[in-house]
């Protein structure tokens, strides 16, 4: 218990030197998030363009709409960045200096992205304002606050399940020298399996069992479904739960492969 | 073999010695990134196939969105995909020629490397825009052409020379369009030192292009034709080649070149003014 507490203690500090840190690049933030939210408001207008032209989707115009709004948010909110940087410490040996400091490297990573997310937050929550009230008038709002709960703790797993795949995949850095293309690939199959670039309900029916059961859609999509779709009450209630399961059994994945490759880690420069 | 004791040409008799001077130079910048690439054989790879993973994945959209309706606004799914085609060859010219110059342009101004440029008898602007050449990104454009052949043939359109010289020329107007457009998003390092995250921006903003023009609302159809003009690098030609367009157009887009040549080329010169060496 006390371990925790220590830990808790020390990614407070390490978040709030962070931020001190990390607002001197304000400008840099709000062209970030800028582009963030670029590429769903062009996907938004190509769809409504579609439905507008007499496409029959599976979905109509409120979840279109409240999805690719919203999506700028929980892909911020969800996203980890932490695989290039975590590998290249492992292999240059930046670890070493960590491992005879009481606090594990990983709490550096979680302090950084709980620190980036807070200052981005500023950057982009404006935006995504505007465009909602451009959109007002066709979003699907659910009106009870349980939703928005449940939105907001499904971000949670997702971040968590996000930033646990990337300490898996940095992981392979204690054996393989180069992990680059294995983080490039992540980020191109997540893309697409997300539903970061087009919503899971429009991909075809042949693919639905795949799609709705893969770990992906839990990173992004599924948050999103639960203010803009009718997921019903069943629906919910199991899609947190496998949602809680991904984070479980890859958290123990992550934990045993970040244990294996540090017996397995001979410094660099030590 | 002319030696330096003979009489040489001065360096700098004439505008037009000037730009073949320039282009001399160009091809010697083109020989060593590929003589570079090939001691960077897994780059080139690598390079290739994630441009075709994500051209496939850039196509995602497009086919999914043909799987509920026959045509958009009059275009049909081959049409969008002859479409993506050049999309993907003009973006992979830009990420051979242009993408590798402007990612450095904060180091230029902050590290201070712009000093030995300007001490350079070239075209700071031109050393600066087109110094580096990423040779294995062809292979998107390979990858283009494929992509736009195949378009081309499914939509059984058969373009003629006329309307083949239109889109080629449209599509040169777009490239040099979105370059100027990038290069003055990219001079801006002069007044806010660090633009490294405007090309993320650009980027994203370029994704537009691969979808027709009248997929979006008329305000966005005029900032991507003349603020952001993506629509002369993708839409215009498409439409040339299926012989939808005049010469009109064709002027329309030369003319806005030169004008935008001509700002980029007052910012830089605006811009270097304002320049104090971060080195000495």
């Amino acid at each position: 218990m006390n371990a925790i507490r220590r830990n808790l203690r020390v990614v407070r500090r390490m978040t709030a030197a962070d931020i001190a840190q990390q607002s001197v690049y304000r400008g840099a933030w709000i062209i970030f998030m800028l582009a963030n939210i670029c590429t769903p408001i062009i996907s938004l207008l190509i769809w409504r363009t579609a439905l507008a032209n007499g496409a029959k989707l599976p979905v109509d115009e409120r979840y279109v709409t409240t999805y690719f709004v919203l999506l700028g948010f929980v892909t911020m909110a969800t996203s980890s960045w932490l695989a290039g940087f975590l590998a290249q410490d492992i292999r240059l040996g930046k670890l070493s200096s960590w491992m005879v400091r009481p606090a594990s490297l990983l709490v550096k990573f979680v302090a950084n992205n709980l620190s980036e997310k807070f200052l981005k937050l500023f950057a982009l929550v404006p935006m995504i304002g505007i465009v909602w009230w451009i959109f007002r008038a066709s979003m699907n709002l659910p009106s009870g606050v349980g939703r928005w709960a449940l939105f907001a703790v499904s971000i949670g797993l997702g971040a968590v399940l996000v930033f646990t795949i990337d300490i898996l995949i940095a992981s392979l850095a204690f054996w393989m020298d180069d992990v680059t293309a294995l983080v490039q690939a992540r980020v191109i199959i997540a893309s697409v399996l997300s539903g970061a670039v087009v919503p899971l309900a429009l991909m075809p029916a042949w693919s639905r069992g795949f799609v709705d059961h893969q770990p992906f859609r839990y990173t992004v999509s599924f948050p999103v479904e639960i203010v803009a779709g009718q997921l019903s009450g069943h629906e919910l209630l199991a899609g947190l739960g496998i949602q809680l399961g991904y984070v479980v059994v890859f958290a123990a994945l992550a934990r045993v492969v970040w244990s294996a490759g540090l017996r397995a880690y001979s410094a660099v420069g030590a | 073999m002319s030696t330096w004791a003979e009489e040489r040409e001065p360096l700098d008799s004439g505008w037009g010695h000037k730009q073949l001077r320039h282009l001399r130079l160009w091809r010697r910048f083109f020989a060593q990134a590929v003589v570079r690439e090939t001691h960077y054989r897994a780059h080139f790879l690598t390079t290739l196939l994630v441009g075709l993973v994500q051209l496939g994945l850039g196509i995602v959209p497009t086919l999914l969105l043909f799987g509920f309706t026959q045509e958009v606004h009059g275009w049909s799914r081959a049409e969008v995909i002859a479409l993506v085609g050049v999309f993907q060859i003009v973006t992979g010219l830009m990420a051979t020629f242009v993408a590798p110059n402007l990612n450095r342009m904060t180091t230029y101004l902050t590290e201070g490397e712009l000093d030995v440029v300007l001490l350079r008898p070239v075209s700071s602007q031109f050393y600066l825009t087109l110094r580096w050449i990423n040779v294995a990104e062809l292979t998107n454009v390979a990858s283009g052409i494929a992509v736009l052949a195949i378009g081309l043939v499914q939509s059984r359109l058969t373009p003629g020379p006329v309307q083949v010289v239109q889109a080629v020329v449209l599509a040169a107007c777009g490239l040099v369009l979105l370059t100027a457009v990038w290069s003055a998003m990219s001079f801006l390092a002069f007044w806010l030192q660090s633009v490294n995250p405007i090309g993320f921006v650009f980027l994203s903003l370029v994704e537009a292009g691969r979808y027709p023009l009248v997929f979006f609302p008329v305000a966005v159809r005029t900032f991507l034709t003349f603020a952001f003009p993506v629509a002369f690098a993708t839409t215009f030609p498409v439409r040339a080649l299926a012989g939808d367009l005049g010469w009109r157009t064709v002027g329309v887009g030369v003319a806005l070149t030169l004008v935008a040549l001509t700002l980029v080329r007052l910012l830089w010169r605006r811009g270097l003014l304002t320049y104090s060496s971060a080195s000495s």
